[in-house]
Parts: structure tokens; sequence; C-alpha cells
């Protein structure tokens, strides 16, 4: 209660004038009450009481903390927390195991890569199997989409999908039980594309307004659990004189997303652009955007090229092991290079859906 | 859009004229600030200024639509999805020709063809819907002086000649291909800025640029220090013009 006056979140005019009266303290602020304080200062009855409001807000004093203000809670329940979180999976089995089940919720995952290989690819599958039903092992969840590139396909989003519902389908076949039957009911291509909400942003104004909003867009549509930026670099690249405030643009950015991930349990996405980084007498390709922006993602995947294999590294993650692996893109979406081996499950007991057959659809 | 007046995103009129006094005009100046400097600039408290915010966000935040929406949309006028080539395996290969509403860029060493296309491309496109084409104009921006009007004249003959039997038709699509010489990289991009209103008033359907790299070449080298930045600052504005115009329009590029 002995906050300064000073730090107290109201209108810089309003503060100027408290500390001319003399209050340098809360404590003094709540002391005074209302209309001792409309006198001192010289302000109405309704701002003084405004003024309390939120020095009460500020400083509860005795009354216990909202939970809200402090995030304050033991390992273990962070580790429960984690245990049952779900994972987004990426229908690559390998891709999912290097990430230790899939795409991690209120985490930031970032993309890198070379363009045409497959980062865009790999954001539409995502955005179609966050509403993979629960039965299934997925989220049954929504998706947001924020394309600065222009580069999102409606026509490969609805393959892709249909490429799922069919192997939902033959599972649920496979399976024969009742509740599979009723979810394949309301996963069908046209619920999955329209719980797919896209943004085109052109500019990185529009960029940092949407993201300005998408709170209140995610407090709207709960369901949400997945955010994808797609070229989050595309739009800081070019135009920008000021170096400094891009890092501060794009720092805040970083910081709002973070929130935003935590609170709504929600994963979100974003891809980056490669740039090269010329040495002594050699150039390597480098993630954009610069190294302060490598601290903002949490896991970061470097996808590049090799002969005609393309390849996947986790190159950042605080709980996995640096590996790389090769995937592929095909007509169905993002998958494994081989197929692995079939086998049924006769005893139906393990619906673990990162063990369930994956069966090749014939083209 | 950034560049959006304040006033016009319904901030109260002092507001506005206490932000301008900081040189805080348009919609870009306010969002680049911290919450901290806004408070300062706009003498109002934490939550006031969050409100400010989110109403300014709001006048400058793309609309929201849903990815069903965008594919009904395609499917209830497919023709405009995508313009065929008129090469089946190649229309093919790219899912019904070259899409409608973004940029496709063609590569290949010098001599391959890549003027043969566009000129073809420019045929087609000025075609009759009912013929595969989008019955529109043409804007080709030359950067090589490679482009030859008797070449058009020539491919538009003899794959159409059951179209083209008059010399009128044969008029009529010369006279929808408009043709700029441009040299330089500063004339390219102010050429790019200014096409917005042209296809609109000439009704155009198909933008070409041949060649982006002959130009970035000639004046950028590549040895030197600071161009590196100048030159991918330049492509990347004007790749994301030519987005704009091909998505805002809805014409291949």
């Amino acid at each position: 209660m002995q906050r300064d006056v000073g730090t107290l979140p109201l209108a810089p005019a309003l503060r100027a004038r408290l500390a001319a009266a003399g209050f340098q303290t809360a404590q003094e602020l709540l002391d005074t009450g209302p209309c001792g304080l409309s006198t001192e200062v010289g302000i109405s009855k309704e701002e003084a009481l405004e003024v309390l409001q939120v020095v009460r807000q500020e400083c509860p004093g005795e009354a216990p903390r909202a939970a809200a203000v402090s995030r304050r809670c033991t390992a273990l329940e962070l580790l429960e927390q984690e245990q049952g979180q779900g994972f987004i999976i990426t229908f690559c089995s390998a891709l999912d195991g290097i990430l230790g089940g899939g795409v991690q919720l209120t985490k930031i995952t970032e993309i890198c890569g070379a363009p045409g290989v497959g980062k865009t690819q790999l954001c539409m599958q995502l955005a179609v199997d966050v509403q993979i039903p629960e039965c299934f092992g997925g989220l049954a969840g929504e998706a947001v989409f924020i394309d600065t590139e222009g580069s999102f396909m409606v026509d490969r989003v609805a393959d892709i999908a249909a490429a799922c519902v069919q192997h939902c389908q033959l599972i649920a076949e496979a399976h024969q039980e009742e509740d599979y039957l009723k979810a394949l009911e309301t996963f069908s291509l046209e619920s999955i594309l329209s719980h797919i909400y896209y943004f085109r942003c052109r500019d990185y104004i529009e960029l940092l307004a949407q993201v300005y909003l998408l709170p209140d867009f995610l407090s709207e549509h709960s369901k949400v659990r997945l955010v994808v930026i797609d070229g989050i670099a595309f739009p800081f690249r070019h135009d920008f004189e000021d170096l400094s405030l891009r890092t501060r643009l794009l720092n805040g950015l970083a910081q709002q997303l973070i929130i935003m991930a935590n609170d709504h349990k929600a994963a979100v996405v974003l891809t980056n652009q490669m740039t090269t980084r010329i040495g002594q007498n050699h150039s390597t390709l480098v993630p954009a955007l610069g190294e302060s922006w490598g601290h903002a993602a949490t896991v970061r995947l470097i996808f590049h090229w090799d002969n005609n294999q393309r390849l996947a590294t986790l190159y950042k993650s605080p709980s996995q092991k640096e590996s790389t692996i090769p995937y592929n893109v095909t007509p169905h979406g993002f998958r494994d290079v081989q197929p692995p081996a079939v086998t049924q499950n006769p005893d139906g007991t393990e619906m673990n859906p990162r063990k369930r057959p994956r069966r090749e659809e014939e083209k | 859009m950034a560049a959006k007046k304040l006033r016009r995103a319904k901030l109260p009129q002092e507001l506005c004229e206490r932000l301008s006094r900081h040189q805080i005009t348009t919609c870009q100046d306010f969002l680049c600030l911290s919450l901290l400097e806004l408070m300062k600039v706009t003498g109002q408290s934490y939550s006031n200024v969050q409100k400010l915010l989110c109403k300014v966000s709001l006048a400058c935040a793309p609309k929201m639509q849903t990815a069903y929406e965008m594919k009904v949309r395609r499917t209830v006028n497919p023709s405009s999805a995508f313009l065929s080539t008129s090469l089946h395996c190649l229309d093919k290969v790219l899912h019904g020709g070259v899409p409608c509403g973004s940029l496709t860029e063609i590569t290949s060493p010098p001599g391959c063809g890549k003027t043969q296309f566009c000129i073809m491309m420019s045929v087609l496109a000025t075609l009759p819907i009912s013929m595969g084409g989008l019955d529109g104009a043409v804007i080709y921006i030359d950067t090589e002086s490679a482009f030859s009007a008797e070449r058009l004249v020539e491919i538009a003959e003899s794959r159409f000649p059951a179209y083209f039997d008059s010399d009128e038709k044969l008029f009529s699509m010369t006279r929808s291909i408009h043709l700029y010489r441009e040299l330089t990289c500063g004339s390219v991009l102010k050429r790019i800025k200014s096409l917005e209103e042209e296809i609109i008033s000439k009704k155009v359907k198909l933008i070409i640029i041949d060649s982006v790299a002959s130009v970035v070449r000639k004046e950028f080298d590549p040895k030197l220090q600071g161009n590196l930045t100048e030159r991918s600052n330049f492509l990347a504005k004007g790749a994301s013009l030519l987005k704009y115009l091909a998505e805002e329009f809805s014409i291949p590029v």
C-alpha cells in the first residue's frame, strides 16, 4: 500500500496534479476519500471516484490477490496440465515423433524454410488436423489463419480436408463404434472449411491491428486451438528503414502472441523466411528477422532440401532433442516418406491415435 | 489501409487534434507506438488507451472470412478461377491453368520460349469466355523490348484461324493489349503503382511483366555492398503491389 502515486495507471495530467497536491502513496489517496480528493486536487467528484477505483484495483492490500493477477502455480500442477494437454498431429509420424507428439498447445512454434519447401502446406495441414474429433485423437478445435503472403489456396485445403475425412472414415469402418460414426457426421468437408477463420493482412499495420484484436476474437470463438500466421517475415522485410522500430514491433508482437497462447490454450504457428548471411568466403541460409527474433519462438523447425528430399530439422526445443527427419508433400497433404508397416489392432483397446494404423489411400 | 487518417477511424475530434500536434495523423503512426507512449501522448488512462487501440485496430484490420465461404465463391464462378493455357498437359499439371488472383512466375534459360508464352497468354486472355479466355484487356510491361506485334498477329491467326477470320477481330484484339516499355527499376515500380486505375478503366484481365530479372540485374550489381538490400526492397515492394492487384481484381499476373 505504499505504492507510489506515479506508478498508477492514470492519465499523466491527473498524475501530475496529484503529485503537485502533495500525494505520494496510494494509501494517502484511499484515506482522503473522493470528496476530499476532489477539493484538494481540483478535479470533479466523478474523476476522484474513478481514481480511487483504479487504486483499489491495483492495490487490494489485505484482500487476497485476484487469481488472474498472479500466475503462480506449482510445478506439479504444471506437470498435470501438460500431460493432459493434447497435441496437434501433423499426419507425418516422424515429425510428430521429433516434436514429442505434435505441435504443442500454449507454445509458439516457428517454421523456417526456403521458398517452396512446404511451410504453407504444413500450416494448412495443421489447420485441418486441429479439427479432428476427440475420439480419433484430435482436439476438435477451430483454426485462425492469418495470411500475409497470399499463398492460401482454398482448393488445396479442400483436398487435404477430404483426405483427412477419408482417413477417419477408414478408421471408423475398421472399428465400428458408435461415437466414431457420430463424430463423423459433424466432421465433414463443409464443417472443416467453415471453422477455418481466414484473415488476409496486406502490410504490417494490418497484421499489428489484427493481433491486437485477436484476444477478443478468441474469447468469442472459444474453440479456437490454433493460430497460424503464414509469413511473419514478409511484411516486415521490405519498406522498413527504421530497424529499431522493427525490432520493437516484433518483440511486442511476440509478447502478445505468448500471452494469447497461454490464456486461450492455443498453439501459435509462425512461418518465417530464410535470408542469406554472407560470411568470410561463404554464405549460409539463416532464418530471417534477425537474432533477437530467434528468442521469440519456443520451438523452431527448419525445413530444407537435400538433393531431392525434403528434410525437417528440429532446431530449438525446450524438451526434445535436435534431430532431422525426411518428409513428403503428397496430393493428400503432409505425410511420411515411406508408409509405415500396416498393422491391425485386433483387440481394439489401444485407441492411442499416435499408434493407430495408417493406410495409404489408393490414388 | 495503413495510411488511413485517424479521424476516419472514428476517434473524437479533440483527440485527433491533440495527436496531430505530436505528428500522429495516420493509423500507422498510432499503432507503432507502445502503450506508455500512447498514454503520454493522449493523456488518457491505461484502460482508455486500450479501448482506443481496439478502435483504431478495428479500422485497420482485415475482414474475416471462413475458408468455406472462399470455396463457395470459387465453385460458384469456376471460369474465374483459372486461365487455361490451352496446353492440355500443362493445364493438368497446374490443376486448371494459370490461377487468377495470384502471382505466377515463369523462369528458364534464355531462348526457351518465355516471351512466346507471354505473347500467347495475351492472345488467350482477349478471347471470349466461351473459348476459354477472359474477355478482357491485357497490360504487358516489357523491359527487354522483346515484344513483337507481328508475332502476336501471327500467333493469333495460326492458332485460332476460325475466330480471327476478319481483320476487324484482329484489330480489336490488338487494341486491347496495352504495351508499356519500361527500362529502369524505378519506372517499373511507378508503372505498377499506376496500374490500379488503369485496370478498372480498361477492364484489364491479365498483367504480364517480361521480365523482372533483366531490369533488376542491369541496375543492381550484386557485388556492391549496399545494393543487395536495395534490390530486395525493390523486389519485395513490387511483389506486394502485384499481389495486391492480383487479389483485389482476381486476375492472373
